[in-house]
């Protein structure tokens, strides 16, 4: 009984570690964004993009830095998934039905929401 | 960052409860000097159900073990050495203590509480005498919180009532609700409720006995949150429950031939309590701030082990407990920005009454009242971002012990922003209930015998308890392949200069006895050594993998040529832990987790001759369990299993069957020489299949 545990638990294991295989990308770019509702926002969309290993919004410098594996998704692919979610980004700008869909203290063009937030 | 923020100020703070909030499901604060590691709500809902003893199940750092028949309750041991070593507070108030510290951890329910701080190595010196192996404390929901977004990491932001239920194969059924309102600016209330009870009798080995008592359980909090804007803040806490425990042979329930009069146990609890915390912070000085905390409680134990089929071996017990405690803490920086001090003084007392019975007429009956008067201070020194040292003294004045005073220091140096080492050394001290806080070692024919010096029930320097202990940790955190993780290794030496032990060496004998340090022999020890690996292995999937090594010796009675130290019987030296957790889009949860239980060494089971200590060992075991959770905006639902490779001990009761596979009845000549149900060192009942259900409104 106590083998077939621990069988069990390493073929959990090895299906987890055989991701870390594949080679994996670096990129930073611009993301329009205010607050850390928008920071959540922006890596969730992120994360949820198969492909997408790792990203981290910063909400001082506007730069997003995603790790992700070229072999499954592209560059562009990472800025359509933010500007899906209401953000600007350096390549592709946000829909306007999905900036408005925004929470009123994520509308980052408003100037008064931007000057709140500093 | 003191033991103090953690503590007092904490439960007033709410920045820090947002905090933590976010933060992963157990951390170490790498500010904190003592070696504290957070338990979060997130971390609780891996755990199957249902109350404070199974929310450790998946902390490497404690030992739950194994529920006997009888009592149902499972404890805790952390360094291999008992729960009641570790000081275990709710809220800095004691709750798991005196007539419930055998079975008070079953009285937090799970749905209850907020967060968990589980410092190893000894406590602060302001929160009591009695932490010695370390110090564990419950935060539960605040009536704010409730009121508010704290519901659980799923509410966001919605609903102030918390609905739950859960059902397990065993039968247990259980329902929760925490509510709370804001009145206004600064009030607030909420109330948290419990029932619970398992009304199936279930006997998966056939061998007469319930695999898990049948009992039920009503538990209540009132609470009220004042939040003034002059710096006043109060905390006030109603608590009263009652719980009843039914376990032991289930004679018709399983048997064509009933059996007239089985072999039982009945133990009955209840507890009514009231808390009043208070605080002040200076509107003008926000480094000064005074807290005065009272409490005061009265529960009772009774019941009966035994049947009147056989009433020599038939033990009654009904006891009470009165007490409480007043404390005053004053907190002030001395040196801005690096050094402060928290003082303060307490009384408790703690009022018995204990009344033993066998053989239908008293055993022991008898009345005390101690009281201590304690006075503390602890020095918290920051020269530097990367060094603090705490320094705590206190003296307690306590009517049976006498003055006693328990140093306590701890250090933490942050070599680099990602290694910490702390080192940690102190005196602690108690007063045992031994019959209460092993009550389910009732359960057995065994000759109890108090050794030496009397009747060992206690109230008097018989049940005196002190030890030492040293600690050393260090945790590096790192980033693999951009994802983070951290090691974290301890080791702590626990040193007693007096300890009840309970010694089961002898056939057909439970002695009880206090032993003492001498000739360079400590009474009991624990040396202890863990390490734990956690990493996230890639953006939805963390893993846990941890080993601790623990060696806990006492001294034994070794008639007639003396005594040897020998491994306390029911500890595994060896404990293996692994655990995976996935998030799985669309709010979907997996956790799995593998548990190895090394060779614990055993009592002899037989009524013949002794053998050598120790050489008769339980096989090792892994016990497998996994749950899957399906969360939405106004809740959550979860499946899971335990123990599902249903591995179980085999004859965990002596006595309880013939050759032939019979169930013997307890006025049976073989029953009543050899019935002994204490020898459990694995599951009983096996595989548990649960579902649980969590709503917002």
């Amino acid at each position: 009984m106590n083998k077939l545990s621990n069988l069990l638990f390493a073929i959990l294991m090895m299906a987890s570690l055989q991701s870390f295989g594949q080679r994996k990308v670096e990129i930073r770019f611009e993301v329009d964004g205010v607050c850390g509702m928008c920071e959540t926002r922006i890596e969730k969309a992120l994360l949820e993009t198969p492909g997408v290993w790792a990203a981290e919004w910063d909400v001082e410098s506007h730069e997003v830095f995603v790790v992700y594996k070229p072999k499954k998704v592209s560059e562009m692919d990472l800025h359509r998934a933010v500007a899906a979610v209401g953000h600007d980004t350096q390549k592709v700008k946000a829909k306007s039905d999905d900036y408005d869909a925004l929470n009123g203290c994520c509308k980052y063009k408003d100037e008064d929401v931007v000057n709140n937030h500093k | 960052m003191g033991q103090a923020d953690t503590n007092l100020y904490q439960s007033v703070d709410l920045k820090d409860i947002e905090v933590r909030a976010e933060a992963a499901a157990t951390f170490i604060s790498a500010k904190s000097a003592t070696f504290v590691n957070t338990i979060s709500k997130k971390e609780l809902k891996k755990a199957a159900c249902c109350n404070l003893s199974e929310s450790f199940e998946t902390n490497p750092s404690i030992d739950v073990s194994f529920t006997d028949a009888v009592t149902g309750t499972k404890q805790i041991m952390l360094f291999g050495l008992a729960g009641k070593y570790a000081h275990i507070q709710t809220e800095l108030t004691p709750l798991v203590r005196g007539l419930l510290s055998n079975s008070g951890l079953s009285f937090i329910p799970g749905a209850w509480i907020e967060s968990i701080q589980l410092t190893k190595g000894i406590g602060s010196a302001l929160n009591g005498h009695e932490s010695i192996t370390g110090q564990i404390n419950v935060e539960l929901l605040k009536p704010d919180e409730m009121a508010n977004d704290a519901l659980g990491p799923d509410a966001e932001g919605r609903g102030d009532i918390l609905l739950n239920s859960y059902v397990n194969q065993g039968g247990r059924m259980e329902g929760n609700i925490a509510m709370g309102t804001n009145l206004n600016d600064q009030w607030s209330v909420g109330m948290l409720g419990h029932l619970s009870g398992r009304n199936i009798a279930n006997d998966r080995n056939q061998d007469g006995f319930m695999d898990m008592p049948l009992g039920n359980q009503a538990n209540v909090m009132l609470r009220a949150k004042y939040w003034g804007t002059n710096g006043l803040e109060g905390l006030f806490t109603l608590h009263g429950l009652t719980d009843e425990k039914r376990g032991g042979q289930g004679g018709s329930l399983f048997d064509s031939s009933p059996i007239n009069q089985p072999w039982s146990n009945a133990i009955n609890q209840d507890r009514l309590a009231f808390t009043a915390k208070t605080g002040w912070v200076s509107p003008n000085h926000n480094d000064l701030s005074i807290g005065v905390i009272n409490h005061w409680y009265s529960q009772g134990l009774n019941g009966h082990f035994g049947s009147d089929a056989d009433l020599l071996n038939k033990r009654t017990f009904n006891h009470t407990q009165q007490g409480g405690l007043t404390q005053v803490l004053v907190r002030a920086e001395v040196l801005e920005g690096q050094l402060y001090q928290t003082s303060g003084m307490v009384f408790n007392i703690d009022a018995y009454d204990m009344n033993q019975g066998r053989n239908g007429q008293g055993e022991y009956s008898g009345s005390w009242t101690e009281t201590n008067l304690g006075a503390y201070s602890e020095w918290t020194y920051t020269p530097l971002e990367s060094f603090t040292a705490v320094g705590g003294l206190r003296l307690d004045q306590h009517s049976i012990a006498g003055l006693q005073w328990s140093p306590r220091m701890h250090l933490r140096y942050a070599p680099t922003k990602l290694q910490t080492i702390r080192l940690s050394a102190g005196r602690g001290f108690r007063m045992a209930l031994p019959m209460v806080e092993s009550l389910g070692r009732l359960a057995s024919n065994r000759n109890l015998t108090y050794a030496a010096y009397g009747n060992l029930m206690g109230g008097d320097m018989t049940t005196f308890e002190s030890a030492w202990n040293a600690g050393a940790s260090y945790v590096y955190n790192f980033t693999y392949e951009y994802m983070p993780g951290s090691i974290a290794a301890d080791a702590h030496w626990t040193v007693f200069d007096h300890a009840i032990v309970h010694d089961y060496w002898m056939p057909g004998q439970h002695m009880v006895y206090q032993e003492s340090t001498y000739n360079g022999s400590p009474a009991k020890q624990s040396n202890s050594l863990g390490v734990t690996l956690n990493y996230k292995l890639n953006k939805s999937t963390d893993m846990r993998l941890a080993y601790r090594n623990q060696i806990t010796e006492a001294k034994y009675m070794d008639n007639p040529s003396g005594e040897t130290m020998a491994q306390l019987p029911f500890v595994a030296k060896h404990r293996g832990m692994a655990s995976l957790s996935k998030a799985i889009k669309g709010g979907w949860e997996l956790d799995a987790a593998a548990q190895f239980y090394g060779p614990q060494s055993l009592p002899f089971g037989g009524w013949g001759a002794p053998t050598a200590f120790g050489s008769e060992q339980s096989p090792a075991f892994t016990l497998l369990s996994g749950q899957v959770r399906k969360a939405w905006k106004g809740g959550d639902i979860y499946l899971g299993i335990e123990n599902a490779l249903d591995v179980r001990q085999p004859n965990p009761i002596s006595g309880a069957k013939d050759l032939a596979g019979n169930v013997l009845a307890a006025d049976h000549a073989d029953f009543t020489s050899s019935f002994d149900a204490i020898r459990i060192y694995g599951p009983i009942f096996g595989r548990n299949l649960y579902m649980g259900l969590n709503l917002i409104f």
